[in-house]
């Protein structure tokens, strides 16, 4: 373990309280309504608030909130792009940086990036860069910047919503929107937008059939642009998750819309009747 | 065309507006930005705090962790404080290991909870030189829009007042540790301290709470952190010019009065933060 | 990634042929190029399987160590994987080229095996909270000619198969402390069961159709790839969307139910060869490297 000698640091091991907890966590029923009152096996998103242009400094940026999941993301450039030996000059890099901050989950996470945020960085670029006119920006970089707030679940498919707005708000020419969403199975039933701890629990009792999709979606063009499950689950189960993913995206679309529709009026109000 | 003239010739724009005793965004030089405060938002964190500084957001989430003690100091417990600015915030930062802004923000506010005996360690010491809290302060910039310590200090202070604690006994059989997730205490907050900051302009004029642009013009800097006692717990000034002594008193003065007002915010959110539960 | 260069013309010519199910070499769009297989080629592994796949080589080696067991899963053992882009491999993996690739490839590799019965983590427990077994899968890449995905799939479950785990004793003395004993017979060791563990198929879409075992030409003429891990009994473990196009639903789902098809029918033959080169012993011929 290399030691960090650009943070302060605490001692060498500490744990968390987590582990000791006398009493064992009652494991979440795999019937019956969710604990946040959401009926199972219904494409019932948590509803999402989301805003434009908080972030003064960057091009473009957006804050989504759904449920406790929290994340904000940045978009800066185009500007001159860092690597120089790309070959390919014609078109634009899309750069992706996700982390999240270090008290965003149950247990504390580390300053430095493991290889679970290089993942989702690299999930996001998939999934945003087909939607992204790339061959405007010969030559230059665009950075796109999630930071993870609170992790309270799906937060891959809330991280891309989230950019895509970010990008649509610094004005980067798109092809269309990406609305991501995620479902998990759980044996027979499944859940949509799963909570952190929905994610986290593994009921014993059916492990067949049991797993995780996110999907990000456009949804004008009808495309999907991104996708990744894992767990286990049967083609009929990840065909029918792929599809209810879609639907959930669709739910999310208008406040999306109307999101961007306020942003966009703020930045240049209509010119008055008078 | 004043955009570009503020883009061709920054200082000069700047100066313009000083001369008359103003700034680009309006204030007074001994204006602070409005500041707003939001306590306890975020969940998975024991205590948590976001303050808006005009447009510096700036984040808090206390983390708490058990370990053992230091051989040197069984009865003490761990503040472990780390400021960090993600490319996210700004675009003169760039992704990878914390720079040398974020390094002395780190070290300016382990300094300031040294000093200021914010938080005393025996108080987080369970069994003395077996078993003590880790307060890990995360301190995460969202927007740097200048005067990033000020509102470093201020979500600190907020963040730790919101911190909850759960119950750890030390079980006689096994002497390990349990925690009682449900029962929960506040720490003991001993001193409030807060900064203020202040930009030396052309040598001679003085500004209160700079935006990143007047960071960037000024020709010297300075924070100065007092406590509810008028006590200074610190005065921070990163080379620049040379400042008098008339001056330097005038910002503490500065100083201690903000350090009232902040305070007050303080204590009106957590009111009304308890006020909702 | 290794890429080629392919002209506008060279483009159709593919583009055309896999339309009407003719590939440039021959083959049909769910065939797979000459496949060999070798286990136990080095050593000083636990277990090591050594794959082509056209062009295309790869090397896993297995090493079982003893670790303490995850926090939060006291009960079981892990896995660990690293994908080494050689630059024997293609020139652009020198230095630091290859990083981005290995940890695409070795986090893909764990969500592949995230899940309960690929292999019996259970079994790697040695005592619970203190002792088990981490398996350490070292990926080698010696060859790019596409598809590494499947490649590196197939070797790991080759490899796995030919892991030999030394069994422990646990014995405490009189003062309750625990001590772990090898068993002094190298010929007592674990074997792992590797029936669930799945093989990736990784299908690319070109034009409006999708082809199998892409080589780095067609690959080239594809918008985006879709990688399916899929285990003997026809469950997805894993499943993602690769490279920069986006893909339309029907054509997943169609692409789906093919990756499913082709990798379940891809178990039987490899677990019969696996127990075919078994059971020859000590009289099978090594071939090595250069064979």
């Amino acid at each position: 373990m290399p030691t960090d000698t650009k943070r302060v640091r605490g001692p060498e091991v500490s744990q968390s309280p987590l582990l000791f907890v006398s009493k064992p966590a009652t494991a979440l029923p795999s019937h019956g309504p969710r604990t946040d009152g959401r009926p199972r096996d219904q494409v019932d998103v948590r509803p999402v608030f989301v805003r434009c242009g908080l972030v003064s400094q960057a091009k473009g940026s957006a804050y989504i909130e759904a449920g406790n999941t929290k994340l904000m993301s940045c978009v800066y450039g185009p500007r001159e792009t860092e690597r120089k030996d790309e070959t390919d000059m014609k078109c634009g890099r899309l750069t992706t940086d996700m982390r999240f901050a270090p008290f965003s989950c149950p247990e504390r996470g580390s300053w430095i990036q493991g290889s679970q945020d290089k993942d989702l960085s690299l999930m996001l670029h998939e999934s945003l860069q087909p939607a992204v006119c790339l061959h405007k920006y010969p030559r230059s970089q665009i950075e796109v910047n999630v930071m993870v707030l609170e992790n309270s679940g799906s937060v891959l498919a809330h991280a891309v919503t989230c950019a895509s707005l970010a990008l649509a708000d610094a004005g980067i020419e798109m092809y269309d929107l990406v609305l991501g969403c995620a479902v998990r199975q759980d044996g027979s039933s499944y859940v949509v937008d799963p909570t952190y701890k929905e994610e986290n629990s593994c009921s014993s009792a059916s492990s067949e059939n049991q797993g995780g999709l996110t999907v990000a979606f456009l949804p004008s063009l009808n495309q999907i642009s991104g996708l990744q499950s894992d767990g286990e689950m049967t083609e009929e189960t990840l065909t029918a998750g792929v599809r209810t993913c879609i639907e959930g995206c669709y739910k999310i679309y208008p406040v999306i819309q109307q999101a961007l529709a306020k942003a966009v009026r703020r930045a240049a109000p209509p010119p008055s009747e008078s | 065309m004043a955009a570009g003239f503020k883009t061709a010739e920054p200082l000069e724009y700047h100066r313009s507006f000083l001369k008359e005793n103003c700034r680009p965004d309006g204030r007074d030089l001994s204006e602070f930005r409005a500041t707003t405060l939001n306590i306890g938002s975020i969940s998975t964190a024991d205590g948590s705090a976001l303050v808006k500084v005009g447009n510096t957001t700036v984040i808090c989430g206390i983390k708490a962790e058990l370990a053992n003690p230091t051989v040197e100091a069984p009865g003490k417990g761990y503040i472990v404080p780390n400021v960090d600015l993600p490319p996210l915030c700004s675009s003169r930062f760039r992704p990878g290991p914390p720079g040398e802004q974020a390094q002395a923000a780190s070290q300016f506010i382990a300094d300031v909870i040294e000093s200021s005996e914010l938080i005393h360690t025996e108080d987080l010491c369970i069994e003395r030189g077996k078993l003590c809290w880790v307060l890990y302060c995360d301190i995460m910039c969202l927007d740097y829009d200048g005067n990033l310590l000020d509102a470093c200090v201020i979500a600190l202070l907020g963040a730790l007042k919101n911190t909850q604690l759960p119950e750890v006994t030390i079980n006689t059989e096994t002497s390990g540790p349990e925690v009682n997730l449900e029962k929960r205490h506040g720490l003991q907050i001993h001193k409030h301290p807060v900064g203020a900051s202040f930009c030396v302009f052309d040598d001679s004029i003085l500004i209160v709470d700079p935006t990143a642009e007047e960071e960037c013009l000024s020709t010297a800097q300075l924070t100065v952190v007092t406590d509810e006692e008028g006590r200074l717990c610190s005065v921070h000034k990163p080379g620049g010019t040379s400042l008098s002594a008339e001056k330097l008193q005038e910002f503490i003065c500065r100083a201690t009065a903000r350090q009232k007002e902040i305070q007050k915010l303080i204590d009106k959110v957590i009111h009304s933060v308890k006020t909702a539960q | 990634m290794a890429t080629v260069q392919v002209s506008e013309a060279e483009k159709v010519y593919i583009l055309h042929g896999i339309r009407d199910d003719l590939r440039v070499d021959g083959r049909g769009c769910e065939d797979y190029r000459h496949t060999e297989i070798e286990t136990d080629v080095v050593s000083n592994t636990d277990g090591s399987a050594k794959v082509t796949l056209g062009h295309t080589a790869v090397l896993v080696g297995i090493k079982a160590d003893l670790g303490k067991p995850k926090p939060m899963l006291p009960k079981e053992g892990y896995l660990e994987f690293f994908v080494d882009c050689s630059a024997n491999a293609t020139p652009e993996f020198e230095g630091r080229g290859g990083e981005e690739l290995g940890t695409e490839l070795s986090n893909t590799l764990y969500k592949v095996f995230n899940n309960k019965h690929s292999v019996d983590l259970k079994s790697l427990c040695i005592s619970p909270g203190e002792h088990c077994w981490v398996l350490y899968v070292d990926v080698l890449l010696l060859q790019c000619d596409g598809n590494l995905y499947d490649a590196i799939s197939i070797a790991i479950k080759a490899a796995l198969f030919s892991t030999k785990i030394p069994k422990v004793h646990i014995s405490a003395d009189e003062e309750g402390a625990k001590e772990i004993e090898l068993s002094d017979d190298p010929y007592d060791c674990m074997r792992l069961n590797v029936e669930n563990v799945p093989c990736i198929v990784t299908l690319c879409k070109v034009g409006h159709r999708h082809v199998v075992d892409a080589t780095l030409q067609e690959k080239a003429c594809s918008v985006a790839s879709l990688i399916i891990s899929v285990t003997q009994k026809g469950t997805v473990t894993c499943m993602r969307k690769v490279g920069g196009g986006s893909l339309d639903p029907e054509s997943i789902f169609e692409m789906t139910e093919a990756g499913k098809r082709v990798g379940k029918a891809l178990h039987a033959p490899l677990m019969d060869l696996l127990q075919q080169e078994e059971r020859l012993g000590t009289k099978r011929q090594k071939v090595g490297f250069l064979g």
